[in-house]
């Protein structure tokens, strides 16, 4: 007895060792890489089910959740050990979600059957089927909680949902084919990436109303190949770094003038972004080179290149 | 029933992929082109930069996709030792257009595929038709119908053998970008010494 009491104290002591591994979910090789953010080598990789594509950790650092697309679920993981704790109805073709500021409720696009799926994490119970535009795809959520925001892929629009009463309370036309919504910190600007449309929309969330879209223009890149998907913007609010899918980039935009003021080559069809906790890097993930960048935030520069599975999809880095 | 499943297969994509048809059978998006700026962010080539010799031999080497990248990068390591950016710049660019021009007529050859195969899925409708024909005759020549249905068997066959092989046929373009990127990392390599 006392024995097992030491061995409980031991693990309790040993837990930060948890901090800033960074999961990558890899869409073709069906597991997720597992870095450590401070050696930025590979630990391991570890079978997650079919199709993982969006990928996000509880605030406490202590599930993680994974979109098995294929599988038409959410598959959940202890992310120390990689093994499945359970699963969670998400309704057919999961590729995104997003988890509301307090771990629970877990929002869900579907796209094949333009709903938005709401999940209690705890219950594991669907408590909402959302019908939204067609093929919805991107997910973001308000620094406060109240508002989730789905894009449609086919109707092009950003749609608000309020978070009480699960109701569209706006819709906001944007360029063709959203992907990805990302509110800043301060939850004074919302920033909805488009990517045939080649742009960013800066959208007001108070007013509903879009304030300026970012667009982009790299020498010698045919403007084709310019395909904004991934979206982070730093706490401060002063950076919005935007992935740029096959044109292999990602533009740093200046948060102040809302001008792209550097285009880091990274690797092939850079897809989705993942801040580390304290902001200092930011890892993509380039489907087609099947590796992650690390870049370092406050230089712009890529410092490192990590081979990891088949098409790197999604990335998140577990919290302090 | 076994060829509308076959044809149905051959329109049927996965909702986040482009649309498949003859000219682009395929559901990975059709770019016509790549653009050096996707893989380089060095300066370009100077305007009266040229080829010489040793950069043509060089491109034409590590742009065959049976050399191995090792291999590829390790004779550009050995060429760019002191090289500068410029020279550098025209080695990339020579690179590319050997790779962008192979991709091209790999996009040409990946549209003739999908032609082929509409027009086969077309000659098994019209055999599927005359099979029935021959089946409502009155008496029915069973030697015509033998003969008409071995060939439906073969027409069918080589239908599903090249739509298996059409997922390799597409990931073709994205391999040779996936070299056209590694070739430029191993000569950007040398940009920032």
């Amino acid at each position: 007895m006392r024995h097992a009491f030491a061995i409980l104290l031991l693990t309790t002591i040993a837990t930060p060792a948890l901090a800033n591994k960074v999961y990558v979910s890899n869409e073709k090789g069906n597991d997720v890489t597992v870095i450590d953010g401070d050696t930025l080598e590979v630990l391991g990789s570890y079978p997650v089910g079919n199709r993982p594509r969006g990928i996000t950790i509880s605030p406490d650092g202590k599930e993680l959740y994974v979109c098995a697309s294929d599988d038409n679920l959410v598959r959940v993981f202890d992310p120390e050990t990689m093994q499945e704790l359970h699963t969670l109805p998400s309704g057919p073709d999961p590729e995104l979600f997003v988890l509301h500021p307090s771990g629970n409720p877990l929002y869900i696009a579907n796209e094949d059957d333009n709903l938005v799926t709401v999940v209690d994490t705890k219950t594991h119970k669907v408590l909402a089927e959302i019908p939204v535009g067609v093929e919805p795809e991107g997910m973001g959520v308000s620094p406060d909680g109240r508002v989730v925001i789905n894009t449609s892929e086919t109707t092009n629009m950003a749609h608000f949902i309020d978070t009480e009463s699960f109701e569209i309370t706006a819709n906001v036309l944007v360029d063709s084919r959203p992907r990805f919504a990302q509110f800043s910190d301060d939850g004074s600007r919302l920033f909805v990436s488009s990517e045939i449309g080649g742009t960013v929309s800066v959208i007001d969330p108070a007013t509903q109303e879009i304030t300026k879209k970012i667009t982009f223009e790299i020498p010698g890149v045919l403007p084709e190949a310019i395909q904004p998907v991934g979206v982070r913007v730093t706490a401060d609010g002063k950076k919005i770094f935007v992935a740029l899918g096959p044109a292999n980039r990602v533009a740093v935009v200046d948060g102040d003038s809302l001008e792209v003021t550097d285009y880091i080559l990274v690797g092939q069809r850079v897809w989705q972004l993942g801040f580390t906790p304290d902001q200092k890097h930011l890892y993509t993930t380039n489907g087609n080179s099947n590796d992650v960048t690390v870049i370092d935030v406050a230089t712009n520069t890529a410092v490192k290149s990590i081979p990891v599975g088949q098409q790197p999809w999604g990335v998140v880095v577990a919290p302090n | 029933m076994r060829f509308l499943m076959l044809l149905a297969a051959l329109a049927a994509t996965p909702a986040y992929a482009f649309t498949p048809t003859p000219d682009w059978p395929c559901i990975q998006g059709r770019q016509p082109h790549l653009s050096l700026g996707q893989v380089w962010t060095g300066p370009p080539p100077p305007e009266s930069a040229r080829e010489t010799p040793e950069i043509a031999a060089l491109a034409d080497r590590v742009a065959q996709r049976r050399l191995p990248i090792e291999e590829a990068a390790a004779a550009i390591d050995a060429f760019a030792q002191g090289k500068d950016a410029g020279t550098l710049a025209v080695l990339m660019q020579a690179i590319f257009q050997r790779i962008d021009t192979q991709r091209s007529a790999i996009l040409g050859g990946i549209s003739r595929y999908g032609h082929r195969q509409v027009a086969l899925a077309e000659r098994v409708e019209a055999r599927r038709a005359r099979m029935a024909e021959l089946e409502a005759a009155d008496p029915p020549d069973f030697d015509a119908i033998d003969a008409e249905e071995e060939a439906l068997d073969w027409d069918m066959r080589v239908f599903s053998d090249r739509q298996q092989s059409l997922t390799y046929v597409c990931e073709t373009p994205v391999i040779l970008e996936q070299r056209l990127f590694a070739l430029g990392r191993a000569v950007a390599a040398h940009l920032q010494q």
